[in-house]
């Protein structure tokens, strides 16, 4: 079976695991815990065996963090809709990972749907999608379009 | 420098009683050596020869080249390692380290700096709320004030508006009683107290307008004003305004023209009263506040849709007045030129109950323009053909029931001017009796009376099989009362005060019909 590994990547506290956990265990708890480092879950999509690096989200642009995305064949930036500075963030964050493992196909998870604070404007998907990648409106919560970002995730790496 | 580096670590770990696991790949990353304590953080045992990715899935994507350190991998087990690939010659090593103490410590660390950074956040947003919430109250405080400031000011200006008549009326009619008491009548005292009484009947109308304007106001507020479109000659209507405000521009030496492009006998349905109330009020305005000049008064008629506009060459109102002059009660000050405060915030109401838009265009020293539209219907021609009622009600017997005395005195003696013979009682008791007595022509009734109100002498009445039409007259002009009242059975529904003239065309009416 063919093996991609693809890294979430994004703020803390944006939902990164809650959507892991979400699309591998069909859980959803919460109550925060931050990631430490990296944990690894696996799941399989249309023939496909995904290891999801679920990196933790504080200090994800040193060095050190870096380091776990080698060897991504994809990445999915997740921002938390509610915490509109979150979504800014994935522009800068992205440029630092392409400069460590080049360019590999993205996809944008704006996450939180569910939330009443959600407060993305037409403008910041705009400037997101001009960038060529895809954006999925998640709710790790109700599983809203959970399945469908890795899905496409999925897609682009095969 | 790869062997050294390994070395190195292994040696710390070694020195700290890690707990290490390693595993040995060759170049094709199959498994050539596994360490004992592998299986401690979860992983299978790996038969030798292998692929490593099938076993141990961080190592999908990486190759034998691949040197790095991921310094916190929750390995399956649970257990924090540490997880360092160190190319070779032969291959890669794959070192295991425990990290559990450390990930134990930057849990602790991080979750709390990450709460802290989350609640900052929350604070900031509250405290922005907080402040632009104390700002908006601050301007709905400053608001209010205004509106007091106003309220006041139109409380003060209303007193004031109703004193100069009220001590206007009460002067001449002491004058009158001087004058009368006056026992050699000649023609000159007679010319004084003609004068004396035109003065009291200008001041009684302007109070009676200050009144009408004050109710007006409080029932737009309260959405009670009913527009009630009738056949009316719209031509009337603007040669009406003509004649009320030609002497009053000819004394300000103000030219006033009106232009109209429909002809006398142009009839519509409309509400021509509350249509003449505006347009009294934007050119009374726009004559009062123009000294010199002009004031044009233009009326087009196209297409069921009529176009007003009226301009003068007065003093303009400023940019901050202009915003403000919608406002009940603003008036511009130190114009010296005193009004309610409430004509234009009553037209402005009128005009948009009639399906239209007052829109004003002023400048400081430049002018007035007030423009509206209204929806304005053409009476079809066969409704034309009525014919004209002629009055002819001589030897009418008319039934007055009013308490107040004042008003049954002049009615009375107006009526019997017109040859109507008049019987006065001052409550529904007396009328309700009277009517069984006598036969009348017509009864005109008083609501509010003393012993039995107008209600119920009027639902007596009509228990007791009466025929004879009975006209409400009352002080309230709510579209409510006049449902009331018909429920009562009334005939006609007169507002005070009642015009002789109303009565004269009422009871024609009623007779002509009978
Ligand atoms: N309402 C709602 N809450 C969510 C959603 N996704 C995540 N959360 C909550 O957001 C908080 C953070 O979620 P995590 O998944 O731990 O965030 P993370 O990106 O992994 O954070 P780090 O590991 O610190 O980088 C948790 O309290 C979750 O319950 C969502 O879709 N809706
Ligand atoms: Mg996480």
């Amino acid at each position: 079976m063919d093996k991609k590994k693809v890294c979430m990547v994004g703020d803390f506290s944006v939902g990164k695991t809650s959507l892991t956990q979400k699309f591998v265990n069909n859980v959803f708890s919460e109550q925060y815990l931050t990631t430490i480092g990296v944990k690894i879950d696996t799941a399989i999509v249309d023939e496909t065996k995904l290891i999801v690096w679920d990196v933790a989200g504080r200090d994800s642009l040193s060095p050190i963090n870096l380091s776990y995305l080698v060897g991504a064949s994809g990445i999915a930036l997740v921002a938390d809709g509610t915490r509109p500075e979150t979504v800014d963030d994935l522009h800068s964050i992205w440029d630092t990972v392409e400069k460590r493992i080049g360019k590999v196909p993205t996809v944008v998870a704006l996450n939180k749907r569910d939330l009443p604070e959600w407060s993305v404007t037409p403008e910041q998907i705009q400037s997101l999608k001009e960038r060529g990648w895809i954006v999925f409106e998640t709710s790790a919560k109700e599983g809203v379009e959970v399945e469908g970002l890795f899905t496409q995730l999925c897609r682009l790496i095969q | 420098m790869a062997a050294l580096s390994l070395q190195k670590h292994i040696n710390k770990q070694l020195y700290d009683k890690w707990d290490l696991a390693y595993l040995y790949t060759d170049k094709n990353l199959k498994v050539v050596e596994v360490s004992d304590g592998l299986t401690l953080y979860g992983y299978p045992e790996i038969p030798l020869g292998c692929e490593v990715e099938d076993y141990v899935d961080f190592m999908v994507g990486f190759d034998a080249s691949t040197r790095v350190d991921l310094p916190l991998v929750e390995s399956p087990s649970g257990i924090t390692v540490a997880v360092n690939l160190i190319p070779s010659k032969r291959g890669l090593a794959i070192v295991f380290s425990n990290a559990s103490h450390l990930a134990e410590q930057r849990q602790l660390l991080q979750q709390k700096a990450n709460e802290n950074e989350l609640l900052l956040r929350q604070q900031r947003i509250l405290t922005h709320r907080l402040e632009q919430a104390s700002k908006e109250l601050e301007g709905k405080n400053e608001a209010l004030r205004e509106a007091a400031r106003l309220q006041n000011s139109f409380l003060s200006g209303v007193s004031h508006e109703f004193r100069t008549p009220l001590s206007s009326i009460i002067g001449y009619t002491n004058l009158l009683e001087r004058e009368t008491h006056n026992p050699d009548k000649n023609p000159e005292a007679y010319a004084n107290c003609r004068s004396y009484l035109r003065a009291v009947k200008r001041s009684s109308k302007h109070i009676l307008s200050l009144v009408e304007n004050l109710l007006d106001h409080g029932k737009l507020d309260a959405d009670q004003i009913v527009i009630r479109p009738k056949p009316c000659d719209l031509h009337e209507v603007f040669d009406d305004i003509r004649l009320l405000l030609s002497p009053l521009a000819g004394t300000k030496n103000v030219e006033f023209t009106l232009q109209t492009n429909f002809e006398p006998g142009c009839m519509v349905i409309a509400d021509d009263s509350r249509l003449r109330q505006c347009l009294l009020n934007i050119v009374g305005n726009a004559v009062k506040f123009t000294d010199k000049g002009s004031v044009t008064l233009k009326a087009e008629l196209n297409r069921e849709l009529l176009s007003i506009e009226v301009i003068d060459t007065g003093e303009g109102i400023s940019k901050d007045n202009l915003a403000k002059i919608r406002i009940p009660f603003f008036q511009v000050a130190d114009t010296g030129k005193a009004g309610t405060g409430l004509g234009l915030t009553i037209t402005e109401g009128l005009i948009e109950l009639m399906g239209g838009e007052l829109v004003i265009r002023s400048e400081l020293h430049q002018g007035t323009q007030v423009s509206f539209e209204l929806p304005m219907p053409l009476l079809e021609a066969e409704a034309l053909a009525m014919p004209e009622p002629s009055i002819d009600i001589d030897q009418l017997k008319v039934l007055l029931a009013e308490d107040d005395s004042d008003i049954a005195d002049l009615l009375v003696m107006l009526l019997d001017e017109q040859n109507i013979e008049v019987t006065h009682v001052s409550n529904g008791a007396l009328a309700l009796e009277a009517s069984e007595h006598e036969q009348f022509d017509l009864i005109l009734m008083d609501l509010h009376m003393p012993v039995m109100d107008g209600y119920q002498a009027m639902e007596a009445m009509q228990k007791g099989g009466n025929t004879v039409p009975v006209a409400v007259m009352s002080a309230s002009n709510l579209s409510e009362d006049r449902l009331q009242a018909q429920q009562y059975g009334c005939a006609a529904y007169l507002t005070k005060p009642v015009e002789i003239e109303e009565i004269l065309l009422l009871a024609n009416q009623l007779t002509s019909e009978a």
